[in-house]
């Protein structure tokens, strides 16, 4: 329900420096400033690549959102093809 | 005829940012093409140049997505993409011909948005490297949404490039139209790194012979269904209907699987086209 909320999580920690330090310092804390549903939350605070993708996360949204956090493509694959 | 000039390239970033994980043979066939296309543009002595383009969330989010954004700032910084292996630059924009496009298009009963702030990403920024390295030539960027569902369809992609293809053939100086992105490819999806070879060739056969019907009757899923990635294949397809029919020459077109797309690299015979 609150895929728009998720996604615009993780547009801003791609995109807006602020936003990414928040998110590297509390996953927890910049999740909390978005609404979403207890699944989406658990999904971003954990980077569960694969629920995040299963959810309805754009690619080009959330593959820049892993190399973030210098995930490699074969391992970001792996993950939402549900193989990780 | 002002319409100097056109032609269609892939925009993938792996092009100048993974330049080295591609097979060298493919590189350097796609390089060449890429310089011809620029040898091309140079002789036709241009005044300015509108893109049909893609963006990748650099400037629209879903908080309003438009259809179509025309460009018509002053100037627009590229690329945003700090390990994208380009420097960054100002190009020049072309706000008189952005708001005659503009004004066109309603009167031919389409309404894009438009943007006086706009930043360029790779969808736009690879292809002036190759076409336009010093960055000087005034630019019209027309991104149509290849991101969030519902898309234009092709046949309305097609109008509005019509429509385009009108104003820019009216208009005193020599304009370019450029289409980027493609072909097939899925970036970051499931299938990330699958080529649709056939896909790509017959589309490039539709566009080589200007059909009209062909490339105005695909559908959005029949796009889809060659990747996440080729419904950039709406800037081709909007080109396609500025160009009236032209027949083109494919110079390239490489399944390039490091880079995970394939891409093709296109000119058109405007000086021919009726």
């Amino acid at each position: 329900m609150s895929l728009y909320a998720l996604q615009k999580a993780i547009r801003d920690v791609n995109r807006d420096p602020a936003k990414r330090a928040a998110f590297f310092a509390s996953p927890a804390g910049l999740a909390a400033q978005y609404p979403l549903s207890a699944s989406e939350r658990d999904a971003l605070e954990r980077r569960d690549y694969a629920a995040l993708y299963a959810l309805g996360v754009h690619g080009l949204l959330l593959r820049p959102f892993s190399i973030l956090h210098s995930v490699s493509e074969a391992d970001y694959l792996r993950a939402i093809r549900g193989k990780g | 005829m002002a319409l100097s000039f056109a032609c269609a390239l892939g925009h993938a970033p792996g092009i100048l940012a993974w330049r080295e994980a591609a097979p060298a043979a493919q590189r350097e066939r796609l390089y060449e093409a890429f310089g011809q296309l620029r040898m091309r543009l140079e002789a036709a002595r241009l005044d300015c140049l509108v893109l049909f383009t893609a963006e990748h969330w650099a400037n629209f989010f879903l908080d309003h997505m438009s259809p179509y954004c025309i460009g018509r700032a002053q100037e627009f910084a590229g690329p945003i993409e700090p390990w994208l292996k380009m420097d960054r630059a100002m190009v020049p924009g072309a706000p008189d011909l952005a708001e005659a496009i503009l004004t066109a298009c309603q009167e031919h009963d389409i309404e894009p948005g438009f943007s006086y702030e706009m930043q360029l990403d790779h969808g736009t920024m690879i292809p002036l490297h190759f076409l336009t390295p010093d960055m000087r030539l005034p630019i019209v960027p027309i991104v149509i949404n290849t991101l969030a569902p519902p898309l234009p369809t092709p046949r309305r992609c097609f109008l509005l490039g019509r429509a385009v293809g009108g104003v820019v053939r009216r208009d005193a100086r020599r304009v370019g139209v450029i289409a980027t992105g493609g072909m097939s490819h899925d970036p970051g999806e499931l299938n990330h790194g699958r080529i649709d070879e056939s896909f790509d060739r017959k589309f490039l056969d539709a566009m080589k012979l200007g059909d009209a019907e062909r490339l105005r009757s695909y559908t959005v899923d029949q796009l889809r269904a060659a990747g996440a990635g080729a419904v950039e294949l709406l800037n081709w397809i909007a080109l396609g209907g500025a160009l009236e029919g032209a027949r083109g020459e494919v110079l390239a077109y490489e399944p390039v699987v490091p880079w995970a797309t394939g891409i093709g690299a296109m000119s058109f015979d405007v000086m021919g086209a009726s």
